[in-house]
């Protein structure tokens, strides 16, 4: 029991401090860049308690509008009060396909930065299957994501194929293929084939209802299959890389590529399938989004899932367990960011604080440790790409 | 360390505590006005910002919040949050939304909801037939008809005979200013037989310069520079924010002047004031601003609002620093247009 909870600690005592301090110093933003805290800068005592109940109603509006919100929950039945939690997980799903597609990258020492430009042509291919072919209910909508995860396995594939073969850094090749997927989409919501008739302005048809996930609680909530999906590829991940050769050989050229090469283990083909395996993942997630919450393609569908999974694989500390965690929790700040900023006037972008806060300590858990004084903060695992000659 | 955990905690659970204790009591008169803003965010110094500031310009009638958007992924939980918060009226802000508002509409019958710059319309899939949605108010704006005099108003300026415009995104809402100001001069032209070129739209055909979005500040300066090698001495950017760009490059090059739009850019955008010959501005906060006046009086309407010259929705700013450089007969003209168009008497 006592090394249970010690394996516990050592993984999650860094994230769980990183967030307690990013919430604190968040708190400090919010007290300050209130009007009416401001103005009672001269009473030392009422300043505090201005400032503590700002701040309390801003994180219980989070709270609220992320979790359980017991002004939902009146006359209907107490379960409509977790219309909140249906829509941070709703959130969370691309993030989670997105955030596997960066994590898993990680593990075999890639940095895969091109996870938008991978769920943007996931997006495109579960759009036109969706929107231009019928098909039985189930078959379409895996018709639908496989042609997602098909488009987005050759776009990811190919960074891979260019670094096997030519040593093209995958950084700077995806970077520049997140470019090309954001003007392609522009493009391609201009031709007769994707825009929607009488219409001029970037958006496709809506997919056939045969082709959109089903609801998971009654048509009030979006939640969707999604997650269900989102969850499976988690758990796909896990027993990828833990219970596979293919994985072990994965993990191998992560942990260091001249030895894996030595023990006779490909490294090309490698950096090949992790690419294309990522690619596929946040292919599916840009499926996911259109076919589950979206229903139409346009021309920010991308939002920012890809730069976010970054952060996200960064927080699961790219371990798929942590990634899921890490999704849930980034889709908690966004959702709940909207309550607190109509409840409260406090700005939404403080979220961005609260979430680049968080990076910001788990990357530098020296940082941590020098607050806490902490003295076994486990560090070890973090897993970060190998730099710029990997 | 432990004492600084507990500090830590405690501090959170106090705020928590406090918070809890404090939170405001509502109050009970006013309705609540909710705006759910476009991409682009509440400071963008032009639609958004003009809808939010009608907004404010309510209070003592409502309650008024926004929420910003950073994708079209937000417009329906934006909306549904209000729903939630029981919001009198839900304002969206910019055409995109117009789907999710009219869906919203349709599911909450009893709540008032309205669209910037779109008619707010219940269509089918293919946009073959669409219908009114009784507690939706379309607020859309004849840009057109002030873009007409400004283009009237360029066509007589202009020394070099070539005057040009450019758009953000071929969007309906942009092509019409485009389109108003083309005429304008064509109008010039055909009154005072002369032969003033526009570049970067072709009424006709409905084409012309677009940068490809609202943000681009490099493209729209390319654009504006490439305008005045072609020999434009006015030029017209409908791009939001971008603006901005050709306004400096009329300042650095001393070659052209600049037509700002929506609010009047002598007070919006005042460190340009020496380079704006005038404003097509688009009445955008006080439709904002109406609306929520109605559904405060209990006046609210679904008939769509259509901003024009003779209700004041659109108008043409006055010249500021320029009004001792634009020849009187020229001005007098350019009011008269307005007049005419105004009671229906020159049909655009």
């Amino acid at each position: 029991m006592k090394k249970f909870w010690n394996r516990i600690a050592g993984t999650a005592l860094l994230p769980a401090l990183s967030f307690l301090l990013a919430f604190v110093i968040s708190g400090l933003f919010i007290a300050l860049s209130d009007a009416k805290v401001l103005k009672e800068a001269s009473h030392p005592l009422k300043f505090m308690t201005t400032a503590l109940s700002t701040v309390g109603n801003a994180y219980l509006a989070l709270f609220q509008g992320s979790i359980f919100d017991p002004n939902l929950a009146h006359g209907h039945t107490v379960w409509q009060g977790f219309y909140p939690l249906s829509e941070t997980i709703v959130t969370a799903t691309p993030l989670i396909l997105t955030g596997l597609a960066v994590a898993l990258a990680f593990q075999s020492g890639l940095f895969n930065i091109g996870a938008q430009g991978q769920f943007i042509f996931g997006a495109i291919g579960a759009s036109y299957v969706g929107f231009h072919f019928h098909f039985s209910p189930v078959l379409h909508v895996f018709l639908a994501l496989g042609a997602a995860i098909a488009l987005s396995a050759l776009y990811g594939g190919f960074v891979g194929l260019l670094k096997a073969r030519t040593g093209a850094h995958e950084v700077i090749v995806t970077i520049m293929l997140n470019y090309i997927a954001g003007f392609f989409i522009l493009w391609i919501l201009k031709t007769t084939t994707f825009l929607r008739p009488r219409r001029i302005d970037p958006i496709a048809p809506e997919v056939n209802p045969s082709a959109q996930l089903p609801h998971l609680a009654g048509a009030n909530f979006r939640l969707h299959a999604g997650i269900l999906i989102a969850l499976l590829a988690a758990y796909f991940v896990w027993w990828l890389l833990n219970r596979t050769t293919i994985g072990f050989q994965f993990r191998a050229v992560g942990a260091n590529a001249a030895a894996a090469k030595t023990a006779g283990i490909s490294v090309s083909r490698v950096t090949i399938a992790t690419m294309a395996l990522c690619g596929a993942l946040a292919g599916l997630g840009g499926g996911v989004h259109v076919l589950g919450s979206e229903h139409a393609l346009t021309a920010d569908i991308g939002g920012s899932f890809g730069f976010d999974a970054i952060t996200v694989a960064l927080l699961g500390r790219a371990k798929p367990t942590g990634t899921v965690l890490a999704a849930l929790l980034f889709g908690a700040l966004r959702t709940g960011g909207r309550t607190m900023q109509s409840n409260t006037t406090t700005p939404l972008d403080i979220v961005l604080v609260i979430q680049a806060l968080i990076v910001l300590f788990i990357a530098a858990p020296t940082l941590v440790r020098f607050i806490f004084r902490v003295k076994n903060l486990k560090t070890k695992d973090a897993m970060t790409a190998k730099g710029w000659n990997g | 360390m432990k004492k600084t955990i507990k500090f830590v905690t405690l501090f959170a659970a106090l705020s928590l505590v406090t918070g809890v204790v404090a939170a405001p009591a509502s109050q009970a008169a006013k309705i609540k006005a909710c705006i759910v803003l476009d991409t682009g965010g509440v400071d963008d110094h032009s639609f958004n910002a003009g809808a939010w500031a009608g907004a404010q310009a309510s209070t003592a009638l409502a309650d008024v919040s926004y929420l910003p958007s950073s994708s079209s992924a937000d417009f329906a939980p934006n909306i549904k949050k209000f729903l939630d918060q029981k919001c009198a009226i839900i304002i969206g802000v910019g055409f995109s939304i117009s789907g999710e508002i009219v869906k919203a509409a349709k599911a909450n019958p009893t709540t008032k909801f309205a669209v910037v710059d779109d008619a707010g319309l219940d269509c089918n899939a293919d946009y073959s037939v669409c219908n009114p949605v009784a507690n939706v108010k379309g607020l859309t704006f004849s840009t057109d008809q002030a873009a007409f005099q400004a283009g009237y108003l360029a066509a007589g300026y202009s020394k070099t005979g070539t005057v040009a415009t450019y758009g953000g995104a071929p969007y309906p809402t942009v092509t019409i200013f485009m389109d108003g100001y083309a005429k304008g001069v064509a109008y010039y032209n055909s009154v005072k037989k002369k032969n003033v070129k526009v570049l970067g739209w072709d009424p006709v055909k409905k084409t012309g310069t677009f940068v490809g979005d609202f943000s681009n500040t490099a493209k729209a300066s390319q654009l504006s520079q490439g305008f005045e090698q072609q020999g434009a001495d006015v030029i017209m950017p409908v791009a939001g924010g971008l603006g901005a760009a050709t306004a400096k490059q009329s300042q650095t090059s001393g070659k052209s002047v600049t037509i700002w739009v929506d609010t009047d850019g002598f007070y919006s955008a005042p460190q340009y004031a020496s380079v704006l010959l005038t404003t097509v501005a688009k009445g955008l906060g006080n439709a904002v601003k109406s609306v929520i006046t109605d559904t405060a009086t209990r006046r609210f309407t679904g008939a769509s609002y259509v901003g024009t010259l003779k209700n004041n929705g659109v108008s043409i700013s006055p010249l500021h620093n320029f009004s001792s450089k634009v020849p009187a007969a020229l001005q007098a003209e350019v009011k008269r247009i307005g007049g005419q168009i105004a009671s229906g008497s020159l049909k655009i």
